[in-house]
């Protein structure tokens, strides 16, 4: 069994892995809170009102609309993709299944970086750089194979019987999906939805090469461009930085295991 | 109940010749609805056939042409990509991207290892807390990593003035402005928001050893240290290629960090393959030469990827 020192010793290394990884973001909680622009913390008088003046001066009422715009949308379009092709592959055993869910497959193994230039060009002849939309057909797009992989497995770990029975109750396709199977796959869906939405709105890259007008800019791009520009004020730069991580980090804080648990899911696909 | 499941038997019976094992039936699988099937599976294919599968297929014929995206291409064969094995700043990143593997891979795993270790197989109390502390930085957009470290490095942060404060001087440095450690300074921060996800990794795989083995190795005297030897680490073989796969590919595509702290610089002493494709492929445009790289990027990913798991599955 496990001595007392043992247990002491565990949790020291680990309160200092916790204070290691903690101390950069509350350190940068702590300057965004102060009038000092140095980024020297004094908090004898904290500055609420340098969110404000941060989100003015980094513009982020259009960035912050626009990442909504793209997050939510995309997130819809990744959730009502997955759960379609999803039910087609797993439930419906759709023809051709044994050679479009292998191809599907690939798509996770693909990075990003071997489809970014080709598409670019593709999408700035047919008008869609610098536009939302291109973005929100972009990343539904690429959200099709890890999303097809989920719902796939989410549909085919339910019990069978129940697909049967609405069938005998004279149930078509659309309703057995929308009525039965949907229901007993919302925790899946939700989890799915969760992540969708994490990596959409962390993305830097794709929107970086896709938008280039600075008002239809997302908000990490926009944060990317306030910080090159505002090296001296640290402490806007902090609320700016704080502001853009916020909507991930609070849905974080209420649904930490579902976060954990889909990550980790996700990772052991293979 | 009894009425729903009397049919399906009967239907089973009827559709599926007796074989040995359990019957393979799971939501209603049957060919009835195949053509109905593949209609739901159509839009979905159809756009990830647009915008990944396409793009691929044309990521590939591009990097065989010269191009500057506006004027017409001309093809050049394998130019682009003899020009990025033998050209000193593309192979260099090559060469970055090695070192950051130990920051990015190598260390995270270590550590996660560890914590892991100490989190406990049954989960001691506070193990919630510190799970939800160190996988913090996942969630944590990377543009906002990038640049709470870069405030970290500069030349008045944190770690410059604890030098100052300890009196060590002579240690005092621009981190990320020094040709030899602003690569390893860029690595701490991978190593920093990687090993929590190890943990959480190892930690769910430990939990899923079976109790009978460690006993069996504490029969046999083995001590805590012996007993992660010899029971642990070989029943986390899974999660440690599945760690090495997502690290060492995370380490191979590394963009956020470099684009938002150094550029690559300074110098090139910081650059990436994916720095590298964007000024190609944006800044300064050689499409074809950025699309050989996106490639390289690729095929590199998927040999470690099929490396990594051919070694883990031969070891078992």
């Amino acid at each position: 069994m496990e001595s007392r020192a043992e247990k002491a010793i565990s949790y020291l290394v680990l309160s200092l892995m916790a204070v290691v990884v903690l101390f950069p973001v509350v350190w940068f909680l702590l300057i965004s809170l102060s009038p000092e622009t140095s980024g020297a913390i004094s908090l004898s008088r904290p500055r609420w009102s340098n969110f404000a003046h941060a989100w003015q001066q980094a513009g982020f009422s259009h960035a912050m609309l626009a990442s909504l715009v793209v997050v939510v949308a995309s997130v819809i379009g990744q959730l009502v993709l997955a759960v379609t092709t999803g039910y087609g592959l797993g439930v419906l055993n759709a023809a051709g299944h044994s050679v479009i869910f292998p191809l599907i497959l690939l798509g996770m193994m693909v990075s990003t970086e071997a489809v970014i230039v080709p598409l670019y060009y593709q999408f700035r002849s047919l008008g869609l750089t610098n536009s939302w939309l291109g973005l929100i057909i972009i990343q539904t797009g690429m959200g099709v194979p890890f999303g097809t992989y989920w719902m796939r497995a989410t549909f085919r770990a339910l019990p069978g019987q129940l697909a049967e029975s609405a069938r005998i109750d004279g149930a078509n396709s659309l309703r057995l999906l929308w009525s039965i199977l949907i229901p007993l796959a919302r925790p899946a869906i939700y989890t799915l939805a969760l992540l969708s939405f994490m990596w959409i709105w962390n993305d830097y890259f794709i929107s970086l090469v896709f938008i280039a007008d600075p008002a239809k800019q997302t908000a990490t791009v926009a944060l990317g461009v306030f910080q090159g520009r505002f090296l001296v004020q640290v402490n806007y730069m902090a609320a700016a930085s704080l502001v853009v991580a916020a909507p991930v980090l609070i849905l974080y804080v209420f649904f930490q295991r579902q976060f954990i648990r889909g990550v980790l899911a996700g990772a052991l696909k293979e | 109940m009894v009425t729903e499941v009397t049919p399906r038997l009967a239907a089973e019976r009827a559709t599926t010749p007796t074989r040995r094992g359990r019957p393979r039936r799971r939501v209603g699988v049957s060919r009835r609805y195949r053509w109905v099937g593949l209609a739901f599976v159509a839009p979905g294919l159809l756009l990830y056939g647009f915008v990944v599968l396409f793009s691929l297929f044309r990521s590939v014929s591009y990097s065989f042409y010269k191009w500057d995206g506006i004027t017409k291409a001309t093809w050049v064969g394998v130019q682009n990509y003899t020009t990025f094995f033998t050209d000193p700043v593309l192979l260099g990143s090559l060469g970055h991207v090695l070192v950051l593997v130990v920051f990015f891979a190598v260390l995270p795993i270590l550590l996660g290892l560890m914590s892991a270790a100490m989190l406990g197989r049954r989960q001691r109390p506070g193990a919630g807390f510190f799970r939800w502390v160190l996988f913090l930085p996942q969630v944590i957009t990377s543009v906002v990593i990038a640049i709470i470290w870069k405030r970290i490095y500069s030349p008045n942060g944190p770690i410059n003035a604890s030098l100052r404060a300890a009196g060590l001087d002579r240690l005092v440095h621009n981190w990320l402005g020094d040709f030899n450690l602003a690569l390893p300074a860029l690595g701490v921060i991978g190593t920093w928001a990687g090993f929590g996800f190890c943990m959480v990794l190892f930690t769910a795989g430990v939990a899923a050893i079976p109790n009978e083995l460690y006993e069996a190795a504490e029969m046999d005297g083995a001590g805590a240290f012996r007993r992660f030897l010899a029971v642990t680490l070989p029943g986390l073989r899974a999660q440690l290629s599945v760690a090495l796969v997502l690290t060492v590919t995370a380490a191979l595509r590394t963009f956020d960090l470099v684009w938002i702290t150094t550029h690559g610089g300074p110098g090139t002493s910081t650059m990436t393959p994916a720095a590298l494709l964007y000024k190609a492929a944006f800044q300064n445009p050689q499409v074809g030469l950025a699309s050989a790289i996106g490639v390289i990027v690729a095929v590199l990913c998927l040999a470690v990827a099929l490396l990594i798991t051919r070694v883990s599955e031969r070891g078992s």
